[in-house]
């Protein structure tokens, strides 16, 4: 028994021997951000393909979608390399059924394996609901709304170069007013390239309550403090966004007061 | 002992097939084989990777909600030609490396459990000799069983799920045709690391003399190499792994089709059965056996 201990001992201790000498001469992942920019597009035009030939949208191929797409992992302050279940892909494509938000592009979600494989889940405003149905009345499984890839470890890994802009969105629904009358906007700025910065004018009725300027990191949420208090018997607050990075709203935004 | 008398290196031994010494190796290979067809072990994994696919496809095909976190899960309920790869990838975890065990892990062991060693050196056959033909006996019921197996997987899996055209792991759409020789030849890309697996239980075999440890270890072993292989921030040594030639038929199923992988856990196989073989040679040319 003491033989069979020793053995496995040795084999293990062999292993963690391989494993040491590895790690000491290189730290390469071949996950890589520029290597799912260029496999992700691949797999999804040819599935999009499949999914225009179910919903019988003519015109559509893999080569007509022309996607882009730009990766990241785990926010902003992370290196963008490494298995995981928190890469975050911005595709873009071109399909005149479908057309594109005003930013561009659409937001997979993408869990990927350290065998260089993945399983990617799409937007259901842009590609459709788990079950669709075909050009023949049946409820088919949308090809689109999550599928599976694998890419070749040894592709190039030079940057593709593809930039979307983050998206500033408002995210209160309703604005508490403090004892001193005053209001605090809460913001979210989405996945993109360089975060959101600009100004926000807030007006209520014909009362200007003064310019907040903003500045956010990619993926993070603020709470950003309307300068003047409120007026006490205004109902609203409405916001004008002017962004120097990023997107914002494109129409003035009115959030009721909460008293 | 006599046998350092008749010392040949291993490639000398097994590069002279036509001098006198060769039928010797064969009429030894000849007796493994002969007391591997009257296992019951032996034959009982034969018929469980005939017999087994069966079930386990009829099974997986019935599922009301397809293993979508599997690679070819999400279309093995429909597709025959998926459901043959989520088997693939199934067997790769550890079926594959326990059913050559069971055999490999135990081919030398068997000797020391039944105190058989002195006996069958009496014969007229020497340590490297009797080495080979027990290392070729149990590389052959390997490739034996990857064979019924395969062959029985898939032709279960597209009995039962069908051979509609295969989606492929760039999302293309794979015809009936090329789908059922692409399945064919993933899953003889196993081969290399299954005999990676079975030089390694033979190592173990003899290094143990325990046949417990020696089908056992080579499965732990298999199972912490995989578990190793999946973590984030030491993947550098993923390459270095047995398991890892395991996951390398995923390139045949790209467009374009990708084979570094492939070529990469052939040599990392072969490197692997080497070191096992000639540590194995090493260490029973080496042992003391006149105690039984």
């Amino acid at each position: 028994m003491r033989r069979v201990i020793i053995t496995i001992l040795i084999a293990l201790a062999a292993l963690a021997g391989i494993g040491a000498i590895a790690v000491a001469t290189g730290d390469g992942s071949t996950v890589t951000k520029a290597r799912l920019e260029r496999a992700l597009p691949v797999v999804f035009a040819n599935q999009y393909a499949e999914q225009a030939r179910l919903l019988g949208h003519p015109g559509i191929t893999a080569e007509s979608l022309h996607p882009v797409a730009m990766c990241d992992k785990h926010g902003p302050d992370f290196p963008d390399v490494g298995p995981g279940s928190d890469w975050i892909c911005l595709m873009g494509w071109t399909d005149p059924n479908v057309p594109m938000p005003p930013e561009g592009y659409g937001k997979f979600e993408l869990n990927v394996h350290s065998n260089d494989c993945f399983t990617a889940g799409g937007p259901s405003k842009l590609v459709g609901f788990q079950m669709l149905t075909d050009t023949a009345g049946r409820s088919v499984n949308n090809p689109v709304f999550e599928f599976d890839g694998c890419f070749d470890p040894s592709t190039d890994n030079s940057p593709t170069g593809t930039v979307f802009p983050s998206v500033l969105n408002v995210a209160s629904t309703v604005l508490p007013v403090d004892a001193a009358g005053k209001v605090g906007l809460q913001v979210t700025c989405g996945t993109g390239a360089d975060g959101c910065a600009g100004t926000i004018a807030a007006a209520s009725g014909s009362t200007q309550l003064g310019t907040i300027t903003y500045k956010l990191k990619e993926e993070a949420t603020a709470t950003l403090a309307v300068p003047t208090a409120v007026p006490p018997d205004a109902k609203d607050v409405t916001f004008t966004f002017t962004p120097t990075a990023g997107m914002a709203p494109p129409s003035a935004a009115t959030v009721p007061l909460g008293r | 002992m006599t046998s350092s008398a008749v010392d040949v290196t291993p490639a000398a031994d097994r590069g002279t097939p036509g001098s006198g010494k060769a039928p010797s190796l064969v009429s030894a290979l000849r007796w493994e084989v002969r007391k591997l067809a009257s296992q019951y072990r032996a034959r009982a994994v034969l018929a469980g990777a005939l017999l087994g696919p069966i079930p386990v496809a009829v099974v997986l095909h019935a599922q009301s909600r397809p293993p979508k976190d599997t690679l070819f899960g999400r279309y093995a309920t429909t597709n025959g030609f998926s459901l043959a790869l989520l088997i693939l990838g199934f067997s790769c975890q550890w079926v594959l490396p326990l059913l050559t065990a069971i055999v490999a892990g135990d081919i030398f062991a068997s000797e020391d459990q039944h105190g058989t060693w002195k006996t069958v050196l009496t014969r007229s056959t020497s340590r490297a000799k009797l080495f080979w033909a027990k290392a070729l006996a149990a590389g052959g019921f390997a490739v034996v069983m990857v064979v019924f197996l395969s062959v029985s997987t898939i032709a279960a899996s597209v009995l039962i799920g069908g051979h509609q055209p295969l989606v492929g792991v760039s999302g293309q759409l794979i015809g009936a045709h090329e789908a059922l020789r692409l399945v064919s030849v993933s899953w003889a890309t196993t081969l290399a690391p299954t005999l990676g697996f079975t030089c390694l239980a033979m190592l173990l075999s003899i290094a143990t003399r325990n046949p417990a440890a020696g089908i056992a270890t080579p499965v732990v072993l298999g199972m912490v190499m995989q578990l190793v292989g999946a973590l984030g921030g030491i993947e550098a040594i993923r390459p270095l792994l047995l398991t890892t030639p395991y996951e390398s038929w995923h390139g045949l199923l790209a467009s374009p089709r990708f084979t570094g992988p492939l070529t990469q856990g052939l040599v990392v196989s072969g490197a692997w059965s080497l070191v096992a073989l000639l540590a194995g040679f090493v260490m029973l040319r080496r042992r003391d056996i006149t105690g039984g």
